[in-house]
């Protein structure tokens, strides 16, 4: 692996050093039909208080797998993980409190409106329907769907389901959200509501990681990424330190883009085939 | 928050959903009805209330009403709910509250109990223009209502069992077919002396036949505690296995 730095407060230019997601040597693996399938093989994370961390990979790499172990929503097979310092798998509740989860695809419960959807969400953790009440109008506005609160989801467009799993898992005010693949499947102008949320959200403070499968999303939202390819991290850094090794390594007269880091962190190449230009493995 | 509440917040949920599609109620009002009214239609005549002694002098209505509150009581929708919640991701976001992993199941049921004694009163309310009069009184009615609720609660544990297991509406769909060969290795065409003696012996062994009994004595006789008392053991014996398996499987859940 190519690891470029821990460090991302040379990105961020504060001094918090804590860590808000830690793993070590995380290993998932499944039990099927054809045998043992090793989804995650020993990924090591270290995610800082504060930044947005991007967890890329391609599709099946281990991205959300890892993500649904750190979110408490899979057993971890090996290894350990910390959320806030508090183990992932011995204190489960205790994470879940300190977590927002918005998941790909928007799990979302389509018969309810947006509205009481948020109530419940508040509900679940803990405030009394007053607050749950008070809070849904706070961030109902935050997401800008105001107009939308009384009507059911299942009216709801795409990039409004979004927003809308999005300010349900900022309804206890989170210390780490885990974000996977939010603008998966959105048109541009959504793509870039999605991602004016996600740095509101982390100005206020809040630590956001987030699995996308854009390279353009990961160099305008996060102030560090890790690159995962079949289980395991093949390389970890701010996107600028990631693009100066490539060049470095390769001799390049200009600083490569983060495409073509992805390329070469997961050995994949661009082939022209039948007339598009595709992804291979190399 | 205790784990009263969390079951209410969710329940109250489930019962919001299950009022929102009127489509998916109706057909446990239209089907159990349609079957009261043949199964009336055709042994009706063949059992008359005044030379029948099993009908404690009601009209034969009354003897298969049992049947019908059953199968009424035997959609399972919730864990349909379930299913669609699980393929949609809403499931995972519940589970990734700090809540009980208990409340997730209870939720569901005690909603799937309170929709079922709506829905049991409004088919009790549609039997009685057929000669049927719960002979037990209030306090029969009561009993009524909440062995069969009770039940509807123990089948939906099991359909969301395989909800949970499966992760398949087809699966668990299917699943809920199981009740239909339950519902006929029963006496609910007639009482258990009276049939043949491999299926007594049938019915004998099936679960479902002292649920329909102990509601039959309701409808049918003054309290009967002892059919009462084997109906609603039944239901707690299913029940108690029920809970243990989904509560399970909900903490084992990947």
């Amino acid at each position: 692996m190519s690891q470029v730095s821990h460090d991302p407060r040379s990105a961020r230019g504060d001094s918090s050093t804590a860590l808000a997601v830690e793993a070590e040597g995380l290993v998932k693996q499944y039990r099927g039909r054809g045998g043992t399938v090793d989804a995650v093989r020993g990924v090591d994370l270290h995610v800082y208080e504060r930044e947005v961390f991007g967890f890329l990979g391609p599709n099946g790499a281990g991205k959300s797998t890892t993500v649904r172990m750190l979110t408490t929503l899979m057993s971890i097979t090996a290894g350990t993980a910390r959320v806030t310092g508090v183990d992932v798998a011995s204190e489960p509740d205790l994470v879940r409190k300190r977590i927002g989860v918005a998941l790909q695809e928007a799990g979302l419960d389509p018969r309810q409106t947006g509205r009481e959807l948020l109530i419940l969400q508040g509900r679940l953790f803990g405030l009394s329907h007053a607050d749950a009440a008070a809070k849904a109008a706070e961030l109902l506005e935050l997401v800008e769907l105001v107009d939308a609160a009384d009507r059911r989801i299942n009216g709801y467009s795409g990039g409004m389901k979004r927003r809308l799993d999005l300010a349900s898992a900022l309804v206890h005010q989170p210390a780490v959200l885990f974000l996977d693949e939010p603008t998966t499947g959105l048109d541009p102008a959504s793509r870039l509501t999605v991602w004016d949320e996600v740095r509101r959200i982390n100005d206020r403070g809040t630590t956001v990681f987030l699995t996308t499968q854009y390279l353009e999303e990961a160099d305008q939202l996060c102030d560090r990424i890790a690159i995962i390819d079949e289980g395991v991290i093949v390389r970890e850094g701010t996107p600028q330190q990631l693009k100066s090794e490539l060049r470095e390594r390769r001799g390049l007269d200009s600083d490569p883009t983060l495409d073509e880091v992805f390329l070469d962190a997961t050995g994949r190449t661009r082939e022209r085939k039948a007339g598009e230009v595709q992804e291979v493995a190399g | 928050m205790s784990m009263v509440t969390e079951v209410n917040v969710l329940g109250t949920r489930a019962l919001r959903e299950a009022w929102r599609t009127p489509e998916a109620l109706a057909p446990t009002l239209f089907i159990p009805i349609f079957f009261l009214v043949v199964n009336f239609g055709q042994a009706g005549k063949i059992f008359p209330s005044s030379s029948t002694d099993f009908l404690h002098g009601q009209t034969y209505a009354a003897f298969t009403l049992p049947s019908s509150l059953l199968l009424g009581a035997s959609f399972g929708t919730a864990a349909l709910y379930l299913v669609e919640e699980i393929e949609g991701g809403y499931f995972d976001k519940l589970r990734a509250t700090p809540i009980s992993r208990s409340s997730l199941v209870f939720g569901r049921l005690a909603a799937e109990g309170i929709k079922t004694v709506l829905l049991t009163a409004v088919l009790i309310i549609l039997a009685l223009p057929f000669g049927v009069s719960i002979a037990s009184g209030p306090l029969g009615w009561a009993l009524l209502l909440i062995m069969t609720s009770l039940w509807s609660m123990v089948f939906v544990g099991f359909m969301q069992l395989i909800a949970l297991k499966t992760r398949s509406a087809a699966a668990t769909n299917s699943g809920g077919l199981i009740f239909f060969p339950l519902l006929f290795l029963t006496p609910n065409f007639v009482p258990r002396d009276l049939l043949t003696r491999p299926m007594e012996i049938a019915a004998t062994f099936n679960p479902v036949t002292y649920v329909m009994e102990g509601l039959r004595s309701l409808i049918l006789e003054d309290l009967q505690w002892t059919a009462i008392g084997r109906g609603f053991a039944v239901i707690a014996v299913c029940g108690v296995i029920m809970v243990l398996l989904n509560v399970k499987v909900i903490r084992n859940y990947d």
